[in-house]
């Protein structure tokens, strides 16, 4: 693996030459979004599109509120235009524009969450491909930046990742403690990155270093360690009406705020938007927890009360991403934990699920659990 | 595809006959008995049916809906010549080589008939040819006489010497010159027409509810769940497993299903 530092103090440098190259680069930026009460704005880090190296927060922050899912997972697309000519339908192609990017500064939560859209996305699941989604994936880069200060919603050792794991990365970025970064170039996109940035890059990197910066931070997140039992419990389809869901599902309020945030959730919904004798099919970002989504033409709907639309997204990230796909549901980026209105936590699920799976009958027998 | 008939089944609920417009994709399009498409109303959106017509007459495909939200309203609108979108065949399909030299019932409930009368047709004409399965019955049951589907049919069915056709409405639907029975299918079922387990096949369709009941009636008519196939009509939009919503556990219903044994409904979480 080839390795380089760079001045964090150039990666403004850096950006002007991928935009020189024609690359679209999207980059965390503060970007104003009006306050609550609609009279003044607040700055909120977000992935956008950026014109300039001038202004970014490359390493700067946590976590962009948006993640880098709409980038390849379009929120609302049109899949095809149609236009209806007396009893016959034309159905007109609609153009997509997939420019070449490449995201720069993204966590490793966020990259280790490629490869699990991918396994929903493309022909590996059940031989159908979603183009537009692979056609994106195929044209991005993925630049990404160890985490330095995580907060306390953050749980990515609790999920098999690390705040400097360079998963689904093309070039990763390491901060020394010195003003350099240690560069790691881990496929041919990132050398074809890396070759554009030369000039800016300079010598080996310094594995050791990067090694000690990213222990370091690794040993902030202090969360359950070991997840592996999640799973397990849940394979057990008794267990899927244990008391537990209705107890701590009770809670939410099916805003579905958390699956919008979810770098993982994939859920959409199709609809025709209609004007005259013109339209779109258009496919769009959906939520399982939305008490419609499930519901039948006949009035039966499998998730008819919150909680079971929540144990179905528990299921999803811990069960069915890891069965069917065999990549990561949560990657631990705490998103759905911060985005929450009724403070409703993923992690304590986590633990309570752990712990009923190292001790079968021991909440079955206390009575403060009845 | 172009609507070529439409038949007024029930109230509300409609057959259309559907062919496609392109004669490239009417060569090269084929289906098996079970599997099921996306049908639209432009500007309407998109709803899941099976084909509801037996690969044994492919000259054109048949959908039976109810008219129940936007767009099962607008393709209710429409009337012959008009062009309605189609995507499919998605999912799996019922496993009828498997059930070669069996005896096979159906038994069906209200607007469950169409996934049935696909499968029914194909077996019947599969009999016909080289006489591959043994006795064939049906038992359907509706609200009401009028809530019946496929009435000629039904009647076709009750003509045919080797076939038992039993009809049944519920409590109150009846009319004053029904000649069917009155109860709920797993009732009648299990109390009227005892279905003998050996070497037979149960193939059960309805409103889950009545999946459940009759699953239980023929367990203690002596069925094992190997002997009960039934296929379920989750909420899909995307029909290719990517959507996320018709799962039952891991099993996505549109991609692994929607035919299953009760022996593998079983085994899924309780979420159905």
């Amino acid at each position: 693996m080839k390795t380089a530092t760079l001045n964090k103090s150039d990666i403004g440098k850096c950006i002007d030459l991928l935009l020189q190259s024609d690359l679209r680069v999207i980059a965390p930026r503060l970007i104003p979004r009006l306050d609550e009460d609609g009279t003044d704005s607040i700055d909120v880090l977000t992935f956008t599109e950026v014109d300039s190296g001038d202004d970014h927060q490359v390493g700067e922050g946590l976590l962009p509120l948006n993640g880098v899912k709409e980038f390849l997972f379009a929120k609302h697309e049109p899949l095809f235009a149609y236009e209806k000519r007396g009893k016959k339908i034309e159905i007109i192609p609609v153009h997509h524009e997939y420019p070449q990017t490449v995201i720069i500064g993204v966590r490793p939560c966020d990259a280790a969450s490629i490869a699990s859209l991918e396994s929903v996305f493309s022909d590996a699941n059940a031989g159908f491909e979603d183009p537009f989604f692979t056609e994106r994936r195929s044209r991005t880069t993925f630049v990404t930046y160890s985490c330095t200060a995580p907060d306390a919603s953050c749980f990515c050792t609790s999920v098999n990742l690390a705040p400097d794991s360079a998963k689904g990365s093309d070039l990763h970025l390491t901060e020394l403690g010195d003003g350099r970064l240690h560069v790691e170039v881990l496929t041919e996109a990132g050398e074809a990155v890396a070759n554009k940035l030369e000039t800016l890059l300079e010598g080996e990197g310094d594995q050791a270093a990067r090694e000690k910066a990213g222990a370091t931070v690794h040993e902030k997140l202090t969360r359950l360690r070991n997840s592996a039992p999640i799973m397990d419990w849940l394979m057990d389809t008794a267990n899927f009406d244990d008391e537990m869901w209705e107890r701590l599902g009770e809670k939410c309020i099916g805003c579905g705020a958390c699956t919008f945030v979810c770098p993982t959730c994939h859920c959409f919904d199709i609809v025709d938007e209609n004007k005259g004798s013109k339209g779109y099919r258009i496919k769009f970002w959906d939520s399982c927890q939305f008490d419609h989504f499930t519901l039948h033409a006949s009035g039966h709907n499998p998730r008819d009360w919150q909680f079971k639309r929540y144990r179905n997204r528990f299921n999803c990230k811990f069960k069915i991403y890891p069965e069917k796909f065999e990549t990561p549901g949560c990657v631990g980026c705490g998103r759905c934990i911060r985005a929450c209105p009724v403070n409703l936590d993923i992690t304590e699920y986590m633990a309570e699920v752990a712990h009923k799976a190292a001790n079968p009958n021991a909440m079955k027998a206390d009575p403060d659990f009845e | 595809m172009t609507i070529t008939k439409v038949i007024n089944e029930a109230p509300g609920i409609k057959t259309f006959h559907l062919n496609f417009q392109d004669e490239e994709v009417a060569k090269n399009f084929s289906f098996e008995t079970g599997q099921f498409g996306e049908y639209s109303a432009f500007g309407a959106g998109e709803s899941t049916f099976c084909i509801a017509s037996s690969p044994t007459r492919p000259d054109h495909i048949e959908c039976c809906f109810r008219e129940t939200g936007k767009n099962t309203a607008a393709l209710a609108n429409l009337t012959e010549g008009d062009t309605i979108g189609f995507r499919g065949p998605y999912g799996n399909t019922f496993p009828i080589d498997d059930w070669k030299g069996k005896n096979l019932i159906f038994i069906g409930g209200g607007i469950a008939l169409p996934p049935l009368r696909s499968v029914i047709w194909n077996c019947l004409d599969l009999r016909e040819q080289d006489g591959r399965f043994e006795h064939i019955s049906i038992v359907y049951g509706a609200k009401s006489v009028a809530d019946l589907v496929y009435k000629r049919e039904i009647e076709e069915w009750n003509q045919m010497d080797n076939v038992t056709m039993v009809k049944t409405v519920d409590p109150g639907g009846e009319t004053e010159d029904w000649d069917g029975h009155v109860g709920f299918v797993p009732h009648v079922l299990e109390n009227d027409v005892k279905p003998d387990p050996e070497n037979t096949i149960a193939i059960v369709c309805g409103p889950p509810i009545m999946i459940k009941f009759t699953f239980e009636a023929l367990e203690r008519l002596g069925f094992s769940q190997d002997q009960m196939v039934t296929t379920m009509e989750n909420r899909m939009k995307c029909g290719i497993g990517k959507c996320g919503r018709c799962n039952i556990g891991s099993t996505y219903v549109c991609i692994d299903g929607p035919v299953f044994t009760a022996t593998e409904l079983a085994a899924l979480p309780n979420d159905f």
